[in-house]
Order: C-alpha cells, then structure tokens, then sequence
C-alpha cells in the first residue's frame, strides 16, 4: 500500500514535466506576446523590443523551457509578467479559495446525486421517478454560467437572501469562529458560498444521480438482495446496507473524475460570483499571455487532479476488499 | 452632469429601507465601486488597466489634475509658467506631505518622470511623453521640464501620479505597497477580489468627506449589473451590456449618469494594400457602413454615430467636419467608376476576371465589435462586395496582425482621447509609431505637427479641424462611433456625484472641481 502510494506519486514527476511542455508548446504556437499587451497599443515598436528583451522572450524556445525547468527544480515558478509578484505566491493566495469552492460543490453534488438516484431507483417509474430524471435531464444540459445568472437573479437580486458575489471568511476560519461562539461568521461565509457551489454542484449532480439510479436499478436485481430480503431484512436497512453500497463503486470513479470538471466550471462560476480563486485567475492570465502564470496554473490544477485521483483510487480499495492495489 | 442627492429625500430612503436587504453594502462614509478587471499594478508610471487608473487616481496626485471638461488645474503645483513654448516650470505647493508622513519636493517629480522616460522601464505611457528632453528640479519646490520640439498636449498627461523618491528607493514594492500624496491610500488588496482605501487626511485639500472606498472585481458585466441591483454595489460604470442599461435607466432607485466618453470605434483601413490604396476606394467602402443600425442596435444608443477625428468631448469639436455617410447606391456607383462591375451576374463586383474580396477583422472580447462586424460582412456582401470576417483574440489580432499591416479592414478603438493629438500624430503622420495602416500625406503632417507646436488653443482648433476635414476625405481611419460613458449609482449614496468620462472617482467622494 505505501509502497503502491509513493510509487503514484513519483509517476507525478513525469506527468508534470510532460503538462509543462505542453502547455509551453501551445504558448508557442498561440500569437500574441505578453510584451504588447503590456505596453498598450500606443507602444512604439521599439519600447516593445526592449521590453522583450528585458523578458527573455527574444531567446530561443529551447532555452527558455530549460531555463523554466531548472528554476521549476528550485521550486520557483517564475515571476508574473502582469502583476510583478512570484507565481507560486500569487498562486498560494488563490487555490485555498478554488479548493474551497470545488470541495464544496463535490459534497453538495455527491449528497443530491446520491438522494435523488437511490429515490428515482426505488419508485421506478414513478412520477417521482420520472421528476426527478427531467430535473437531472435539466441540469445535465445547463450551462453554468447562464444558471449561475439566474440563481443570482432569483436569491440575491428578487429576494435578497443571499450576497450576489464575494467571498466570505475561509470555511475552515469561519467554522473556528463559530465554534468560539461567534456563529455569524460561518452563517455569512455559508451565505457566500451557498449560490456559486450550488451552481457549480448542478451538473455533476445530475449526472451522479442518473449513475446511482442505473447501478441501483441494476444491483436491486441481484440475487443477493433477494435473499436479504428472504432473511427477514426490513426495506431501508436492504437499499442501504447491500445495494447501495454496492452500486457506489462505479460512482465513487465518476466523482474523481468531476473533481476536475468541477475545476473546470470554477473558472466560469469564480467569474460570474467574483470568487477570489484560480477560476478567474487562469482567464486574466490567458488573455494577457503572462506566460509564467499560466504555466504555474496548469501544473498546479494537473497535480491537484492526479492528487483527487489517487485518493478515489485509495477509496476503492476501501470500499471494496476484492480490489487489490499494488 | 451635476446631481444634487439632498434632493432625494423622503422617496429614496423610503425605498433604499425596503430594498435594502440584509446585505446592503451601505454604510456612512462608505462607497463600493463594481470594477471589470483588477488592477495590474498600482504604480502609477506602469498602470495599463481601467482599475489601476482609477485606484492610482486615488492614491497619488499629480502636477495637474484634469477635470470633467478635460482641462488642467493644479494639483500639486500650484501654479505654472511657459517662458517659451519648450519650457514648462510647476511651483509646487508648500508643505506637501505623502501619505506617510514624509514630504513631497522637486526630487519626488523628478525621480517619477525620469524613472517613467527611462526606455528600460517600460512604461506604457512613454510614448506620450516622447519630445520630453529633460526634467530637472530648480529648487526643492520648482521643476522644470525642457522639451525637444513645442507640445502642446503635455499639460494634460501630467496627471501621472507622483510616486516617493524615498520608498522607490529604499526597496519599498510601489506596485503593491504604493506611497502617494493622494486624497486616499491603500488600506487592503485581496489580489482578484477587491481593493480597499481610506481617506488621507495628509492631502493638501484635506481628507475627502467618504472614509472608506472599496473597488469590488466582477469581471461578468451581467453579474455585476446584478450584484448592484441587489445593493452589493453602490456605483457601476463602463462597460456595461446594453441590455443591463435599459433596465438599469429603467429602475427609479439608482441615479444615471450618461454622457460622452474619451473612446472611439473605428476602422482601420491599410493604405498599403494595393487594392486599398486610392481614397476613392476607402469612400466607397466606407459608404457601406451602416452607422446608424450598429449604434442604435448594436450598442444600444450608449456610443453616438460620429462625423470625425474630433471627438464631440473635445474643445476642437466641429459637427461641421463630415465623414461618408452609409448610402448603398452612391458606393456602388463610385466602385463601378473605379472599375468594378459585375460582368458575369454572380452577384460580386469584379475588375480584370477577379471578385472583390475583403476582409474585415476584429478581437473576439467585445461581442459588439463582433456583432457590429458581421453585420457590416453582410451589408457588404448586398452591395456585392464579398467580405470574410476574421475574429481572433486580442493578442493575435493586434500584435501579430494589425500593428504589423496585415490587416485590410481592421475594426478596433483608441481609449482615453484627452487631447485632439492623441488619436492623430502617431497614428497618421508619415512613419508614426501607431501609423500601421502606412497613410502618409505631407499636408497632413505639416497641420499635425503645427498642432504640437503652439499653446494657443484657437490656433490649435483651426490646424485639427483642418486636419480632420482632409483625413474625412482621405479616410486612413473611418470613425463608426463616439463611444459613451454610463454610470449607475445608488440614490441613497452620502455625496454629490459629479462624474468624469474617464471614470474617475474623485467625484464621488466628495472632492468635485
């Protein structure tokens, strides 16, 4: 097992050289160079020379890969061309908050989807049933951003009840506080928090729920959960104990791999709410080419995600002794 | 432009009380400003970014500061002096103090312009300050500045912030710990979500009457929009949806305040190009621009159908001075003059066996620009020209295309026109900087170099208008519109508002010209 676990994580050193090269080829073949966007459109050619100069753009591709990978060695990732600070630090100040927000989301998404499968699966063919797959045909098929706007619409702008955008204290923070009895911290972070994870939480939720309900469907078939029931086992004790357990396995990979299309959604949801994280970050620094800091975000969200997979992975194994690492 | 919110009693409390909520970002002395972008830097030699001119606008002052109707009055100096029209000399006030503590004297201007003329520094505004030969302090409250040729347009960039000498140099990071002499400073920076200021009571006109501003980061116009509908914000500006404003205007809560901006549209044709090279050409095309249809619908009546190089905002204004106008016959008619038929009935113009092909070119962030550009594709298209549309985003559109003459028809703006010469000399005098279209006119040259030349803004009127009226026949650039400027704000806010086109917040805290 630890040897299986260091092994995954050595595997990581390959994988984040290989993202590194990646993305620096794709900056290669994007036009447009930080040097002009930072100099305006009033710049003289020459200001921008010298300035590209000055950035090291001038030299060749070779160089500058090398050059970035002997400092990435050092664990320096560089300065941001745009904001004149490191990018580990600039980085470092936004991930708690995108972390946060994606962690949320995957709690909120995997308790709906997990709620309204195992119902949709008991009452097959219901009305409930039928509710509840239109509802996740919905949710599977709406934009964030545009459900983003209307959740906004609806709960801070029509009703008032919750802040339109920002971010309130740290979760972590805030419930510190409420336990030393100042609970008015936690209730505005959870107000903060509340929309954009909510919105952020509908797409993998439907998608996790129409999951359970096929493999709920699927295992309430087995011959083992009739015989349950022939031992005298009463109904809810069943679906949980034996048949959802069972049918979580195949959920328990999809939710790794939402994690990173909750990282994904961030980006726009973090734009829509004004959420202080990476999600905005990433398209600040693509559409003024800081080099530096998108290459810093990519290896960060790439080693956050084989991270996320690797936990699932140790999971599995938990959930299900006839899986062996190793 | 002036809205007396005394005025707004009973009525805008009333409803301030009940739509309010519980999380009313109101509080006295307080204002929240929704902003599209954060700021990159808040040193104000190397501010790029809307936020970053208004916060540096904040923090430090300058020699002059420019009011409403874009004139210079002093700031920090107090008073100035042209001797001969290559020497300006500034007094400063006495017993100017930076907002921490320490005083602010001749070297501080000094060491700020030669910094900000230093070719390695890079700074963004450099460019404007190109026939400065050399800032010099005379005594610790007089600074002199010689230039290599007359410039007229110099008074009004001498707004930039005046940055400490002292903080630069002892290591202090201007950019993120800025020291100014401003009407306020710095008080938190939460990189990508917002920047907090408080009132600097060391300013030379006293502490502003708002104690707290905090600018809010919402890069979504339609989230930001909504965030101030649901009293998160107290002030929103440009750039604003079209759609937002007409509810916006709409809603009797919030105060509105439109009026013209310092920014064009415009397209940019590439004189270069063979087939772009005759000025009849340029008119005919340019009669196939439907100005109307793209202010009124496409920007939705914010930006105003111009005439001219001169902005409607400028002293040298003339609504005399007239560009084509759209009329689908009369191009036609002008194209099959220089030779462009349609011979074989397909519908496309043709000369010597080939069609009329064009492309036209824009940057994919402004969904305007784009809508606006294929409506035009369109249009063209009827009329028998056939038009392809280019959209990239704004790296590859400008560095590697436009700014490099690539381009045909590119359709783009210029920001901040403050002065008559800004959207003229480099852009159109033969092997100007910003000349990427390669128009050359000797005529032209001599009036805009004129222009630079005398301080006499009579004088500078005629040359620009005379200018203007070639470059409206010649058509290098075809202006489509005069973008405006919007602002919404709470009624219930505790000051007089007194709005700039260039979106400056001095006029919300208290501190009107």
């Amino acid at each position: 097992m630890i040897a299986y676990i260091i092994r995954r994580l050595l595997l990581l050193i390959p994988l984040a050289i290989g993202m590194v090269v990646v993305t620096f080829a794709l900056l290669l073949i994007i036009p447009g160079d930080p040097a002009s966007v930072l100099l305006g459109q009033e710049a003289t050619p020459e200001a921008i020379a010298t300035l590209r100069a000055n950035l090291g753009l001038d030299d060749p591709w070779y160089i500058r890969l090398w050059d970035y990978f002997a400092a990435l060695a050092h664990g320096d990732m560089g300065q941001s061309i745009f904001q004149s600070q490191p990018v580990s630090t600039i980085i470092a100040g936004r991930l708690a908050a995108t972390i946060e927000l994606a962690v949320v989301s995957l709690v909120l998404a995997t308790i709906l989807g997990l709620v309204l499968g195992v119902i949709s699966a008991i009452w097959q063919g219901s009305i409930i049933d039928t509710a509840t797959m239109l509802l996740a045909q919905l949710g599977v098929s709406m934009p964030v951003y545009w459900l983003g706007l209307l959740l906004m619409l609806l709960f801070a702008v029509n009703l008032g009840w919750l802040p339109a955008i920002g971010r309130g204290e740290p979760l972590l923070d805030a419930l510190a506080a409420a336990l030393s009895g100042r609970p008015e911290v936690l209730i505005k972070s959870l107000s903060h928090i509340a929309l954009p994870a909510f919105a952020l939480a509908v797409n993998s939720a439907a998608i996790i729920s129409r999951l359970v309900r096929t493999s709920m469907l699927e295992i309430l078939r087995e011959d083992f959960i009739r015989t349950a029931y022939a031992k005298g086992l009463r109904r809810p004790r069943v679906i949980v104990r034996h048949a959802l357990r069972n049918a979580l396995l195949p959920v328990l990979s999809v939710i790794g791999l939402r994690f990173g299309a909750l990282l994904g959604g961030a980006v726009l949801t973090e734009t829509i709410f004004a959420w202080p994280g990476l999600g905005q970050l990433t398209i600040s620094a693509i559409s003024q080419r800081d080099l530096p800091l998108i290459q810093g975000i990519v290896l960060t969200f790439a080693i956050i995600f084989a991270l996320v997979n690797l936990i699932v992975d140790l999971l599995y194994a938990a959930v299900d002794p006839r899986i062996r690492l190793g | 432009m002036k809205t007396l919110l005394s005025t707004v009693s009973a009525v805008g409390l009333a409803l301030a009380v009940f739509s309010g909520g519980s999380f009313s970002a109101q509080a006295a002395g307080t204002l929240v400003v929704g902003t599209d972008v954060d700021a990159g830097t808040l040193d104000p030699r190397l501010a790029r970014d809307s936020t970053a001119y208004r916060v540096a606008d904040l923090v430090y002052a300058g020699l002059v500061h420019i009011t409403p109707k874009l004139e210079p009055v002093p700031d920090l100096a107090e008073s100035w002096e042209t001797p001969d029209p290559q020497t300006f000399i500034f007094k400063l006030r006495p017993g100017l103090k930076f907002s921490d503590g320490s005083p602010l004297t001749a070297d501080d201007v000094v060491f700020t312009y030669s910094t900000l003329l230093n070719p390695d520094f890079s700074s963004p505004i450099r460019a404007l300050f190109t026939p400065v030969k050399a800032v010099t302090a005379v005594d610790a409250q007089t600074v002199k500045f010689e230039l290599a040729a007359p410039y007229a347009p110099l008074l009004t960039y001498l707004d930039v912030g005046i940055i400490s000498k002292k903080a630069a140099e002892s290591g202090q990071d201007i950019s993120t710990k800025p020291v100014g002499a401003g009407p306020m400073k710095l008080a938190s920076w939460n990189r990508g979500s917002d920047i907090t200021l408080e009132a600097n009571p060391d300013y030379w006109r006293g502490a502003p009457s708002i104690d707290k501003v905090t600018l809010k980061v919402i890069g979504d116009n339609s989230a930001r929009a909504q965030a101030f509908e649901a009293g998160d914000l107290d002030v929103i500006q440009s750039p604003l949806s079209p759609q937002d404003i007409t509810r916006l205007a709409g809603d009797d809560r919030f105060g509105n305040v439109k009026m013209a901006g310092l920014g064009v549209t415009y397209l940019n044709f590439n004189a270069k190009d063979p087939l772009l090279a005759d000025p009849k050409m340029r008119q005919a095309l340019s009669m196939l621009v439907d100005q109307q249809t793209i202010v009124n619908d496409i920007y939705q009546g914010v930006d105003q159908v111009a005439s001219s190089l001169i902005l409607p905002s400028s002293w040298a204004y003339s609504a005399d001075i007239k560009q084509p106008t759209f009329n689908v016959e009369g191009a036609v008619k002008l194209l099959n003059e220089l030779g462009w038929k349609d011979t074989n009935s397909d519908g496309i113009l043709d000369k010597d066996g080939k069609p009329l092909t064009i492309t036209l070119a824009t940057h994919s962030e402004d969904p305007n620009r784009v809508q606006a550009l294929e409506f035009m594709q369109a249009v063209f298209q009827q009329a028998g020209v056939e038009a392809k549309a280019q959209i990239s985003d704004w790296p590859s559109f400008s560095t590697n295309y436009v700014q490099q003459g690539k381009h045909q028809i590119a359709l783009l703006g210029w920001l901040n026109i403050v002065d008559p010469d800004r959207l003229m000399y480099a852009q159109f005098t033969t092997g100007g900087p910003t000349n990427w279209g390669g128009y050359s006119n000797a005529e032209v040259d001599t009036l805009l170099n004129e222009g630079r030349s005398t301080l006499d803004q009579a004088k500078r009127t005629e040359v620009y208008q005379k200018a203007a009226t070639i470059l409206a026949s010649d058509l290098p650039y075809f202006v489509i519109s005069d973008q405006g400027y919007q602002m919404f704000y709470q009624k219930d806010l505790p000051t007089e508002v007194q709005a700039t086109p260039r979106g400056y917040l001095r006029g919300l805290i208290g501190l009107n010209d």
